[in-house]
């Protein structure tokens, strides 16, 4: 049996229509993921080997859906318009598609600020009537996002300094930012959506109820997770999760000004998920 | 010895490969690397202060700190003395 080819189209959300992709799996699905993808030039660094992982999953069984979210891709709106609860939103219509869709109970798989809004969706769509979820795939989560909207601004430092600019401040950028959208990257930024990453931490969203895969990416063979990593990890079993915390040697697509395809982090991510769904 | 050090994470962080092999003290980093864009040098920036130890603050975005391999790794030098 070959494998479908992706299906691309459109679906109807609020404030416009939403891009997506849907790898359909090869013969019966037996397990689906929702894919979140990070934030603003991490995503299009992230789309080659986004791509490759949701045809290996495909091919392993497991449907994939991709999104693009309010403001992102070929999604509509501006950026600039994009706020966090909009993508709350945006990933309950797409889980709601993809269970239909499959058939099977969706799992979440999240890169990055992608990983902590997956984790953020799963905490406030907890009510009895809301959809379960299955798994979490996590790729390099944000584990706060304080610190990443720091390093955000430090983005917007650097293009200044790259394009002679002397004595940027991330403290001033911070103050613009309360009330004024800024420019970070290339993208937009809205004082409501960087409000909203900073008041994110992983650590205060609760225990995950389904199981977690969590990947780190490490820039040596035997190094491992970071301690951060380590530590929301190891507090996350303490208190009943099932948490697999795995380090792959491998670069970081998300940030490698080269496109990276993360053949090591794919092979790791599909094993994973082909041994979950035989349990 | 931090000249090597911060040669081979330079290396690592912007996938330079053989090339980064070549880079010596005196070896221009700001404009002269393509690959050195602003997310990679933050990334490099969080990369320097896993490694080192060392905070790193924003007054030392500046080119005097990133102009060339030499003047950053004597800027490591600098922070992990502190």
């Amino acid at each position: 049996m070959t494998l479908a080819p992706a299906e691309n189209f459109f679906l109807p959300g609020a404030h416009g229509r939403r891009y997506c992709l849907y790898h359909p799996a090869r013969g019966a699905a037996r397990a689906a993921l929702l894919y979140v993808a990070p934030f603003g030039e991490e995503m299009n660094r992230t789309r080659r080997a986004a791509a490759l992982q949701a045809r290996a999953l495909a091919d392993a069984g497991c449907a994939v859906l991709q999104m693009d979210l309010y403001g992102c891709g070929d999604s509509d709106g501006e950026f600039g318009a994009a706020r966090w609860d909009i993508w709350l939103q945006d990933l309950a219509l797409a889980h709601a598609w993809l269970a239909e869709r499959s058939g099977c109970a969706v799992g979440l798989w999240g890169v990055r600020l992608g990983a902590l809004l997956a984790l953020d969706y799963v905490r406030s769509h907890e009510s009895a009537a809301a959809l379960p979820v299955a798994r979490l795939v996590l790729w390099q989560p944000v584990l706060r996002g304080a610190t990443y909207l720091n390093q955000l601004l430090r983005v917007r430092l650097a293009a200044d300094m790259l394009a002679g600019a002397e004595g940027g401040d991330s403290r001033r950028l911070r103050d613009a930012l309360r009330t004024d959208t800024q420019e970070i990257g290339g993208y937009a930024l809205a004082p409501q959506l960087a409000d909203a990453i900073e008041a994110l931490d992983a650590a205060g969203l609760g225990v995950p109820a389904a199981p977690v895969h969590w990947f780190e990416v490490t820039a040596a063979a035997d190094r491992p997770p970071a301690p951060p990593a380590v530590q929301l990890a190891a507090a996350w079993r303490a208190a009943g999760a099932a948490v697999h915390l795995q380090a792959v040697h491998d670069q970081p697509c998300w940030a490698t000004p080269e496109i990276a395809e993360c053949a090591p982090l794919r092979a790791a991510t599909t094993a994973a998920l082909a041994e979950a769904v035989h349990d | 010895m931090y000249l090597e050090e911060v040669k081979t994470l330079l290396t690592d962080v912007l996938n330079l490969g053989p090339a980064g092999a070549a880079l010596d003290a005196g070896s221009p980093l700001l404009g002269a690397l393509p690959e050195l864009d602003s997310m990679a040098v933050v990334s490099l920036i969080a990369a320097l202060e896993d490694r080192f130890g060392i905070m790193i603050d924003d007054d030392d975005i500046s080119a005097s700190t990133f102009e060339t391999l030499g003047s950053l790794a004597d800027f490591v030098a600098q922070k992990s003395a502190q």
